[in-house]
């Protein structure tokens, strides 16, 4: 086990509190004190292997004529063992930018938060929505300044800004690529099959809406790092709107229910013998 | 300027001080609200400000060579329904339901004082406010010389068309 008494406890509050202003007002990204450990290449990769085994998981994204869908399933496991069938994957960053999870949950939830707070101090500096691409910039150089410091986040940023629908997806090796379809996490494979085949442009928005509700399932069906709730979200002009939450297995009587003569002829069989 | 959603301000003085001032504000709300997942109360917020407004002098590396020349006029809605701040250099700060700052701050006191009423509705506001300025004001007031804003219970500045719409009733 990690000896975790050399570690010195860091003040989270007031490091964040002393930089605010600097991140505000400059450029200077928030900063935490480094562990105070002997081997610290050994306690950071060991700190990367407790986060990693919450990674399975599959969320989706895409851009369509009439904005852009984001979806998810929310099943956390660790190894063989199913830790919660109810994580939220979808991050409302605000009403008009969504995250997704993937890696580190603590990761995602917290920087997706941060996120939030420099979008809206944005805002009342400019008085305007930051855009999409301004947003995932933000993010993503957070992210570099704490490249190799063993954070775990596999993130699409999604929403519409003035130039329409807009989709990043943003890593935590630094990484920042702009896209109309994307799929992260173990069930990632099974989600493009399906997503890639059923795409259209020009779909309407309950279709879109149904893609990708199929595509999470067949990932769910697949994978045993995924599962749970299918979650659906539809970020247009008006901002993001949850559109399903259907339990996986729920939805796979929905799409392939069983025959009612099979289930009579074995009770048949039952009842001669 | 707005501070956060629901807090606004109106400043008197040397503006640019304001500015200063607001920003420290939309920063505190905004750590406030990412900390305890709430919005600020309008209190706080005054005196997070105040706090600010306090460090000058010699005391020790931190604080300013002079006060803030400012006076600030902290409007909000919270918890406790809508409430009123006045603010001055000093780093003092009063509640209020009825304040002016300004040159013209004293005639406007006394016509505030005069037909203020805790009771009256929206519009006799708007109207109330308008017409204390035109008191004071040596020129006419036109849309383009006046600002008006209101936090019930968000913050919103008015648009040129809903200033003329007040001053048509005065």
């Amino acid at each position: 086990m990690l000896d975790l008494r050399v570690l010195e406890p860091c003040s989270l509050q007031s490091s964040l509190a002393a930089c605010a202003d600097s991140q505000v007002l400059g450029t200077a990204p928030p900063t935490f004190k480094l562990p105070a450990v002997a081997d610290l290449d050994g306690f950071q990769k060991a700190a990367v292997q407790m986060v990693k085994p919450a990674k399975g998981t599959t969320t989706l994204a895409f851009v369509f004529k009439h904005g852009v869908i984001v979806a998810a399933d929310s099943r956390a496991s660790m190894g063989n063992y199913i830790s919660s069938q109810t994580v939220k994957k979808i991050l409302e960053i605000n009403r008009y930018l969504l995250g997704t999870m993937a890696g580190g949950a603590a990761d995602c939830q917290f920087w997706q938060r941060n996120l939030g707070t420099r979008c809206r101090l944005h805002e009342l500096a400019n008085k305007r929505r930051i855009s999409v691409a301004g947003a995932s910039k933000l993010l993503a150089n957070t992210l570099y300044s704490y490249r190799g410091m063993g954070l775990s986040m596999g993130t699409m940023i999604a929403g519409w800004d003035e130039s329409g629908p807009g989709l990043y997806y943003v890593d935590s090796e630094g990484g920042r690529v702009e896209g109309k379809r994307f799929s992260v996490g173990s069930g990632s494979t099974y989600a493009y099959g399906v997503l890639d085949t059923g795409f259209r442009f020009d779909m309407t928005v309950d279709e879109a809406v149904e893609l990708a509700r199929r595509a999470i399932y067949h990932a769910t069906f697949r994978d045993g790092a995924s599962g749970g709730v299918a979650s659906v979200y539809y970020v247009g002009p008006q901002g993001f709107k949850k559109m399903s939450g259907d339990d996986v297995g729920e939805l796979h009587y929905k799409y392939y229910p069983v025959p009612e003569a099979t289930v009579e002829a074995e009770m048949e069989d039952v009842t001669t013998s | 300027m707005e501070i956060d959603e629901h807090i606004g301000c109106a400043m008197s003085g040397l503006t640019a001080d304001a500015r200063t001032l607001v920003e420290h504000g939309r920063v505190e709300t905004q750590n406030h609200r990412f900390s305890y997942n709430e919005p600020m109360s309008v209190e706080s917020t005054t005196q997070a400000l105040c706090d600010l407004a306090l460090r000058f002098g010699e005391g020790d590396e931190e604080s300013m060579s002079r006060p803030f020349g400012v006076s600030l006029l902290i409007a909000g809605h919270d918890d406790n329904g809508p409430c009123l701040y006045h603010t001055d250099p000093s780093g003092t700060f009063w509640q209020c339901n009825a304040k002016a700052i300004g040159s013209g701050s004293e005639g406007a006191d006394t016509a505030l004082q005069e037909h203020y009423d805790l009771n009256m509705t929206l519009e006799e506001a708007e109207t109330l406010a308008l017409s204390t300025l035109k008191q004071v004001m040596e020129e006419k007031v036109t849309s383009s010389n006046v600002d008006i804003a209101k936090v019930a219970p968000t913050y919103h500045l008015y648009t040129p068309q809903e200033v003329e719409a007040v001053i048509q009733r005065l």
